[in-house]
C-alpha cells in the first residue's frame, strides 16, 4: 500500500516469485550439498590416493561450478527483483529487520563464489593438500549462506519471540530454525548424491562406475534415517493452526474437498518414498545396471520432491508473509482495525495517492482489489476471480465481502478466516470493491440470464464458493 | 563386539539351515538364477507381466481392507462406501487405490496380451501359457464387472443392468447365465450378494490358481525369445539373470508403476455417484467401464436385425469369433508358414487398432 505494484495477468505475481524461487532452491541446495560432497569425496580420494576419484571429481565439478555460480546468482537476484515488485510491503518489513543478516549472507556468498572459481581453476596446479583445503573452504562458506538464510525463511513461518522483542537475533533463531536447518542439510546431501549419481553413471570403467554409483547412493541415507525425526521436530514447532489445516486437508480428501496443501503433502510423501526405494533397489543393490537415463530420471524425481515439499511449507504460512504479523497482501495484522475504521484508501501512501485520482467507485474498488487481493488472485488465470465469483451479483458479492471482514478463525461465519487475510476496508470501500468485482463476472451473468439457467443451478454455483 | 556379531551370524546360520532343510530355498534361488531374460530392443515388454502381478497384489491387499467396512446389502452398500470415503481414516485412499489399481491392472494386462501376441510368444511350447493368460484376462474383466456394481451408485447400477441385458441376448446359455447372475429377472439384493461372492471368493481362487499355472509354465519354458533374437549367433546373445539382476530392475519398474497409481489416487480420488434407484430413469450417457467400451460401441452400431438374426446376437457372435481367433492362434500360426505368421500379425494389429478406435469412439459418443 506504500509502494506501486506490479500486475502480472493470468499467472499472478506470486507465481513469478514462485517459479524463480523454486529454481533458486534447487540450485542453492545443489550448491551447498555439492560443496559438502566435493570436500568429503576429495578427502576420500586424498586418503586412498585414488586418481580415479580425482578424475571423477574434476569432471563432476565442471558443470557444478558453472551452474551454481551463474544460475545461482541470476536466480538469487531475480528473487529480489520479483519480490520487491510483487510484495513490496512484505519485503520492506523483512529488510528492516534483517539488514545485517542479509549483508552477512552476501559476504559468505561472495566468498563462496571466489572459492568456487579458485577450486575449479586450481585442479592440478596446486598441491592436493591445498586443493583439499580450498574444497573445505568452499564447503563451509556455502554452509554458512544456508545458516543465515535459513533463519530468515523460518522466521516467516515462526517469528517466535521476535514478535514481542523485535530483536533480529530472536527472529533468526526462531522455533523452527534448528529443525529446518537439519532438514535442509539432509535434503542437500541427498540432492548432491543424486547429482553425483548422474555424473558417476557416465564413468566408463564398469567396476569403478559400480563402486562410485554405490558410494553416491549412500548420500541419500541420512535424509531417510534422520529426515523423519527432523520433520517431526519441525512439525512440533509450527503454529497449531497450520497443523490443523494439514489434518483438515487429509480428513476431507475423500469428500472431494481436496485442499492443495493435502495434495502437496501426498505428492511429497509419494516422491520421497519413491526416492528411498529407488535408491535402495537401484543404485545401491544393483549399481551395474544404473544407467545415465535412470539417473537423470531419478534426479528429476528428487527435485520434484524438494519442490513439492518447499511448496507445502510455503502454503503452511497462509495467509501470512510473516506469521501473525503481516498478511500475504502486505497489510500488518495490527493495522487491520485502523484500516477498517479509517478506510484503506486514506492510509497507504501509494494506494491513497492512486485513490485520489480515481474518477469512479469502480476504479476505487479496483485499487482496493489490486492491493488486497492480487497478492493471491488474478482476474482470469491463477485463482481466477471470474471462476470464483461464478454468477454472484453485486449484492451477493457485497455479502461475501462483508463475511471476509471477520478476522477470527474460530468464528464459523467466515469460512475463509485463517486461509485468507481479512478484508481491511471501510463500508464505502467494500461497496466500491463489490462494484468492481461485479464488472469482472458481468459477462458470465449476462450469458447465464440469456440462456436462462435454472434457479437451482445458480444456487449450486454460488454454494460452491463456500 | 566381535563375539556378538559371531553369535548373530550363527543364529542367522541356524535359521537359514533350518529353513533350507525344510523348504529347499537354494533350489528356488538356483531356479531364479537359471532363468534368463533375453536382452534386445523389445526387452521392455518383459516387464509387463510383473507389473500386472504387482497390481494384482495391490488389489488383494486393498480388497481385503475394503471388505472390513463394505456391507453387501442393497440398503447399506452405498452408505458403507460413503462411510469408507468420508469417515474411515484413509478409507478414501484405499478405495481409490482399489478402483484405480483395477483399471491400471486391466490396462497393463491388455498391453501384456498384445505385446506377447505380436512377439509370437504363443507358439509351441507355450500354447498353454497363452491360454491361461487369455483365461486370466477374462477373469480380470469379470472382476471389473462384478466389482463395478458393488458401490451401488446410479451409474454402476445401470451399467450392470445394460451389461446383463446384453449377456442375456447370448445364444443358448445367455439368458440362463444372465438370470443366474441377477438372481432373478431384475437386479436386486440377490444380484449384489452373488456379485459380492463371485468378486471376493470365486474369482480370487480361480485367478490365484491360474496365475500359479501361468508363472509355473513361464518357469518351465523360460522366457520367449523373438525370432530375430533367436537367430543371432550364440556369442551375440546377451541375457540378464532373472534373479537378482532382472528382478531388481523389475522392482524399479514396479515403483514407477506404483507412482502412477498413487498419483492418480491422490490427485483424482475415486468418486461416488448418488445411490442407485432401480425405479428411476437411467441417467443420460450411461456407459460401461472403458475396457468394455469397444464391444459396447460395436453393439450400438449394429442395426436391430442383421438378416435373419437379432442385431445384439450378431454382435455377440462377432465378439465371440474375435475371442476364438485369439484362442486358436497358437494352432494356426505355429511358426512354420510365413503366410500364416503374417496373417496372425495382421489379425492382431487389426483387432488392436479396432479396440483403440472403438474405445475412443465409445468414450466420445
Amino acid at each position: 500500500m506504500n509502494y506501486p505494484l506490479w500486475i502480472v495477468p493470468y499467472l499472478g505475481g506470486t507465481w513469478v516469485i514462485g517459479i524463480i524461487a523454486i529454481i533458486h532452491v534447487f540450485i542453492s541446495h545443489f550448491a551447498v550439498g555439492g560443496g559438502i560432497f566435493l570436500a568429503l569425496s576429495e578427502e576420500l580420494a586424498y586418503r586412498r590416493k585414488d586418481e580415479r576419484i580425482y578424475d571423477f571429481l574434476k569432471q563432476h565439478s565442471r558443470f557444478f561450478v558453472l551452474i551454481t555460480t551463474v544460475a545461482g546468482a541470476v536466480t538469487g537476484v531475480g528473487i529480489w527483483f520479483a519480490v520487491s515488485l510483487v510484495t513490496p510491503d512484505g519485503i520492506a518489513s523483512l529488510i528492516q529487520s534483517f539488514t545485517l543478516a542479509w549483508a552477512e549472507e552476501y559476504l559468505f556468498f561472495a566468498a563462496e563464489l571466489a572459492t568456487a572459481f579458485a577450486y575449479y581453476y586450481t585442479w592440478d596446479r596446486i598441491s592436493p593438500e591445498k586443493h583439499l583445503l580450498l574444497a573445505r573452504f568452499y564447503m563451509w562458506f556455502s554452509i554458512f549462506t544456508l545458516v543465515i538464510i535459513n533463519g530468515i525463511l523460518t522466521f516467516m513461518l515462526t517469528p517466535g519471540k521476535w514478535l514481542t522483542t523485535h530483536n533480529w537475533l530472536d527472529g533468526v533463531f526462531n522455533p523452527t530454525y534448528w529443525p529446518s536447518l537439519a532438514i535442509r542439510l539432509l535434503i542437500m546431501l541427498a540432492i548432491a548424491g543424486m547429482y553425483a549419481l548422474v555424473t558417476s553413471s557416465r564413468i566408463k570403467e564398469p567396476k569403478f562406475r559400480a563402486s562410485m554409483v554405490r558410494y553416491c547412493a549412500t548420500w541419500l541415507l541420512p535424509v531417510f534415517l534422520v529426515g523423519p525425526l527432523a520433520t517431526i521436530w519441525f512439525l512440533s514447532q509450527i503454529p497449531q493452526s497450520a497443523i490443523s489445516s494439514i489434518y483438515t486437508g487429509i480428513q476431507t480428501s475423500g469428500l472431494g474437498n481436496f485442499s492443495i496443501l493435502a495434495r502437496a503433502l501426498y505428492l511429497s510423501l509419494i516422491l520421497s518414498g519413491t526416492i528411498l526405494l529407488f535408491a535402495f533397489f537401484g543404485p545401491y543393490l544393483n549399481p551395474k545396471a544404473f544407467t545415465f537415463r535412470i539417473a537423470t530420471l531419478f534426479m528429476i524425481c528428487g527435485l520434484a520432491a524438494t519442490g513439492t515439499t518447499e511448496w507445502m511449507r510455503e502454503m503452511l504460512r497462509k495467509p501470512y508473509v510473516i506469521y501473525n504479523y503481516i498478511y500475504s497482501n502486505g497489510i500488518h495484522k495490527s493495522d487491520v482495525k485502523e484500516l477498517v475504521d479509517a478506510g484503506f484508501l486514506n492510509k497507504g501512501k501509494w494506494a491513497s495517492a492512486l485513490a485520489q485520482s480515481a474518477s469512479s467507485d469502480t476504479e476505487r474498488g479496483e485499487i482496493v482489489f489490486r492491493y488486497q487481493c492480487m497478492a493471491c488472485h488474478t482476474i482470469k488465470g491463477y485463482r481466477s476471480m471470474k471462476k470464483l465469483l461464478g454468477l454472484l451479483d453485486e449484492e451477493a458479492i457485497t455479502r461475501l465481502l462483508q463475511m471476509l471482514k471477520d478476522e477470527d478463525p474460530t468464528q464459523t461465519a467466515n469460512a475463509y478466516a485463517g486461509i485468507m487475510p481479512p478484508l481491511a476496508a471501510n463500508d464505502a470501500e467494500l461497496k466500491c470493491l463489490a462494484k468492481y468485482l461485479a464488472t469482472v463476472n458481468v459477462k458470465a451473468r449476462e450469458k447465464a440470464s440469456n440462456t436462462s439457467v435454472r434457479p437451482e443451478e445458480l444456487a449450486n454455483k454460488s454454494l460452491s464458493l463456500k | 563386539m566381535v563375539s556378538q556379531s559371531k553369535r548373530t551370524n550363527s543364529i542367522i546360520g541356524q535359521v537359514s539351515a533350518f529353513l533350507e532343510s525344510r523348504l529347499s530355498l537354494s533350489e528356488l534361488k538356483y531356479l531364479g538364477e537359471k532363468k534368463k531374460v533375453p536382452q534386445h530392443k523389445h526387452s521392455v515388454w518383459y516387464y509387463l507381466g510383473g507389473i500386472v502381478g504387482m497390481f494384482l497384489f495391490v488389489q488383494v491387499a486393498t480388497g481385503i481392507l475394503l471388505m472390513v467396512y463394505y456391507v453387501p446389502d442393497i440398503h447399506s452398500a452405498h452408505a458403507s462406501i460413503l462411510n469408507i470415503n468420508s469417515h474411515i481414516n484413509f478409507g478414501w485412499f484405499v478405495r481409490s487405490l482399489h478402483s484405480w489399481g483395477a483399471n491400471l491392472m486391466i490396462f497393463a494386462l491388455f498391453v501384456h496380451l498384445f505385446s506377447t501376441y505380436l512377439m509370437k510368444a504363443y507358439r509351441a511350447p507355450r500354447e498353454i501359457t497363452w491360454w491361461t493368460g487369455l483365461l486370466l484376462i477374462g477373469l480380470c474383466m469379470a472382476f471389473g464387472f462384478t466389482g463395478y456394481l458393488l458401490p451401488w451408485d446410479d451409474v454402476s447400477f445401470f451399467a450392470t443392468k445394460i451389461g446383463l441385458d446384453i449377456a442375456g441376448k447370448g445364444p443358448i446359455l445367455g439368458p440362463v447365465v444372465a438370470y443366474m447372475l441377477r438372481g432373478g429377472d431384475y437386479i436386486s439384493q440377490a444380484t449384489i450378494s452373488r456379485f459380492f461372492a463371485i468378486h471376493v471368493a470365486l474369482l480370487p481362487v480361480l485367478v490365484m490358481g491360474l496365475v500359479g499355472v501361468h508363472v509355473f509354465l513361464v518357469q518351465v519354458h523360460g522366457i520367449s525369445e523373438p525370432k530375430t533374437f533367436k537367430e543371432l549367433p550364440e556369442a551375440e546373445k546377451t541375457y540378464d539373470k532373472f534373479f537378482p539382476d532382472f528382478f531388481l530392475k523389475d522392482i524399479l519398474v514396479w515403483i514407477l508403476a506404483l507412482n502412477v497409481l498413487f498419483g492418480l489416487t491422490t490427485f483424482f480420488p475415486w468418486g461416488l455417484g448418488p445411490e442407485a434407484d432401480p425405479f428411476a430413469a437411467a441417467p443420460v450417457g450411461i456407459r460401461p467401464e472403458w475396457y468394455f467400451l469397444a464391444p459396447f460401441q460395436l453393439l450400438k452400431l449394429i442395426p436391430s436385425t442383421v438378416g435373419p438374426i437379432e442385431g445384439e446376437l450378431f454382435g455377440l457372435i462377432i465378439i465371440a469369433l474375435v475371442a476364438l481367433g485369439f484362442v486358436l492362434v497358437p494352432l494356426f500360426d505355429t511358426g512354420i508358414s510365413k503366410t500364416r505368421s503374417r496373417l496372425a500379425t495382421g489379425f492382431g494389429v487389426f483387432i488392436l487398432v479396432a479396440l483403440v478406435v472403438f474405445s475412443i469412439w465409445g468414450a466420445l459418443s
